[in-house]
């Protein structure tokens, strides 16, 4: 841990604002959870509490903005403070999205949870725990300022775009296989869809989090230069 | 006495003027001041150690650091302006501007400080009109055509961005001018005599914020022209207007890098703990 600063109300307007953006990405995962487990156990409570949810994080997203520019005004970070402000104002935005893509899979659900089980659900489980998992490793990589961990959930995000494709491929034959299922192989889709942005968000998280931690820009990065 | 600029078959490593050629020119590399080794200290107090580093040429270097850090002395060391104190001496190691040792015996002091400009913490004008302030270094080094002072005083205060403000009173006394003009004609000033580095001693610390800001957007365009290195305490400052940062603690030059690279993510734990705010 670096020493504290001179300014006592420095470190608490940082510590704050980290905070915050750990509790908002907990709200995001724990939302993330119920709209998966809500389509995966047809229970539409867990599916209702997911969307409302996300009215809380949405309003964490708003204070951690408020709080990032108020640090920016008031104490002039720079160096590790000013890259830890610049990259909790670019995670709040990007674990909002994560609750947006909940709320999707929540809604997805619910009108899943109207038909007969579809077998083919069981797809979504492998998407979901890599998606989570990548999830908690980027805002691991974040909170413990773990640059080997960040750098790891990026290189983990083709896997997951992977699994999206041959989930797609496999839901879009059983569509012209049983075309009278075929809304609920729609939103099958469309919830594999949501958890690979999922996986996409926790990349950017898991960039900012490298940068945070160790000044770095891993973004946009080719085979060549990433090596 | 030798001049630095009129000794060019006696000194092969002569004071190159940046006007006439670069250093970078005479060298091979871009480097306008080459701190190399220096140990200073005022009677038996040591207060710079082993300080090495290349300041590059037209472009503005920062130093930083807590106070008594040495920040001051090493600038004060480039335009020799320490000889005036009793006891104070370079120990160690060597300063060179443009390749010529700065104090080397031939060196005249008069010259090198012509070719090496200061600006102070405090504006210090003479009690005189705005024309004579600027006129005063001129006649000193030998200009006496009116012609040719009238258009230096005009160059030097709209190259210090004073001209406008000023043209109409240039008889009228410097010290009625507002703080920040007062600062703009010392750097005028500075500038009549048409150095290669203007040294800047926390230029900006008794000015309000409009006149700062005044004094950094001409740092900027001065810099075309000139080598500019700043002493400042305003760690903001430093960041705005330099392109390379030292970071000085107890006398000894901890880090020295471009200022994007210092303010961003510095190398060393003692430049990050200081520009953090996290000493004491």
């Amino acid at each position: 841990m670096p020493p504290k600063h001179i300014l006592g109300t420095f470190d608490e307007a940082l510590s704050s604002l980290r905070n915050n953006v750990l509790m908002m990405a907990g709200l995001a995962e724990r939302t993330l959870d119920r709209a998966v487990k809500g389509l995966l156990q047809r229970d539409d409570n867990l599916c209702t509490t997911a969307i409302a949810d996300d009215e809380e994080i949405d309003q964490l997203e708003k204070q951690i903005d408020k709080e990032g520019v108020d640090v920016l005004l008031r104490f002039q970070p720079v160096a590790s403070d000013l890259r830890r402000v610049v990259a909790a104002m670019k995670l709040s935005p990007n674990i909002e999205r994560i609750a947006d893509q909940a709320t999707n899979i929540a809604r997805r659900a619910r009108k899943l949870n109207r038909h007969p089980p579809l077998p083919e659900v069981e797809i979504i489980v492998p998407i979901q725990a890599h998606a989570m998992a990548m999830f908690k490793d980027s805002t691991d990589a974040f909170a413990r300022e773990n640059v080997d961990l960040g750098r790891a959930v990026v290189a983990r995000d083709k896997d997951l775009d992977h699994m999206n494709k041959m989930a797609n491929r496999r839901l879009t034959d059983r569509m012209a296989q049983d075309p009278k299922q075929l809304r609920g192989y729609l939103n099958l889709i469309f919830i594999s869809r949501s958890l690979e942005r999922v996986g996409d968000h926790a990349t950017n998280i898991a960039e900012d989090a490298v940068y945070a931690a160790a000044a770095e820009d891993i973004r946009h990065q080719t085979v060549a230069t990433a090596t | 006495m030798v001049s630095l600029v009129e000794m060019p078959q006696a000194m092969p490593q002569q004071l190159s003027r940046q006007n006439d050629r670069r250093a970078d020119e005479v060298n091979g590399a871009e480097i306008m001041i080459d701190v190399r080794d220096l140990d200073f200290a005022y009677g038996a107090n040591k207060v710079l150690h082993d300080v090495t580093l290349d300041i590059p040429p037209q472009a503005v270097t920062a130093f930083i650091g807590p106070s008594g850090c040495g920040k001051t002395t090493l600038l004060r060391c480039i335009n020799r302006m320490n000889d005036l104190i009793e006891g104070a001496r370079i120990t160690r190691g060597a300063i060179h501007l443009g390749g010529v040792d700065i104090n080397a015996p031939e060196v005249d002091v008069v010259d090198l400080r012509r070719r090496v400009g200061m600006v102070f913490q405090k504006s210090n004008p003479f009690p005189k009109s705005i024309y004579e302030n600027i006129s005063y270094g001129l006649r000193i080094a030998g200009i006496n055509k009116r012609s040719q002072i009238d258009e230096a005083v005009e160059k030097s205060l709209r190259g210090a961005a004073l001209w406008d403000e000023v043209k109409d009173r240039l008889d009228e006394g410097a010290l009625g001018l507002s703080g920040g003009q007062q600062q703009r004609l010392c750097i005028a000033r500075a500038l009549a005599v048409e150095p290669d580095v203007v040294l800047m001693d926390e230029p900006c610390s008794a000015l309000d914020p409009i006149a700062t800001a005044k004094i950094e957007e001409l740092i900027q365009e001065l810099k075309m022209q000139y080598t500019i290195v700043i002493v400042t305490h305003n760690m903001q400052q430093a960041g705005r207007v330099s392109d390379h940062t030292g970071f000085f603690y107890l006398g000894k030059l901890i880090e020295f890098g471009p200022t994007t690279k210092i303010f961003t993510n510095p190398s060393e734990r003692r430049t990050e703990d200081y520009i953090t705010g996290r000493f004491g």
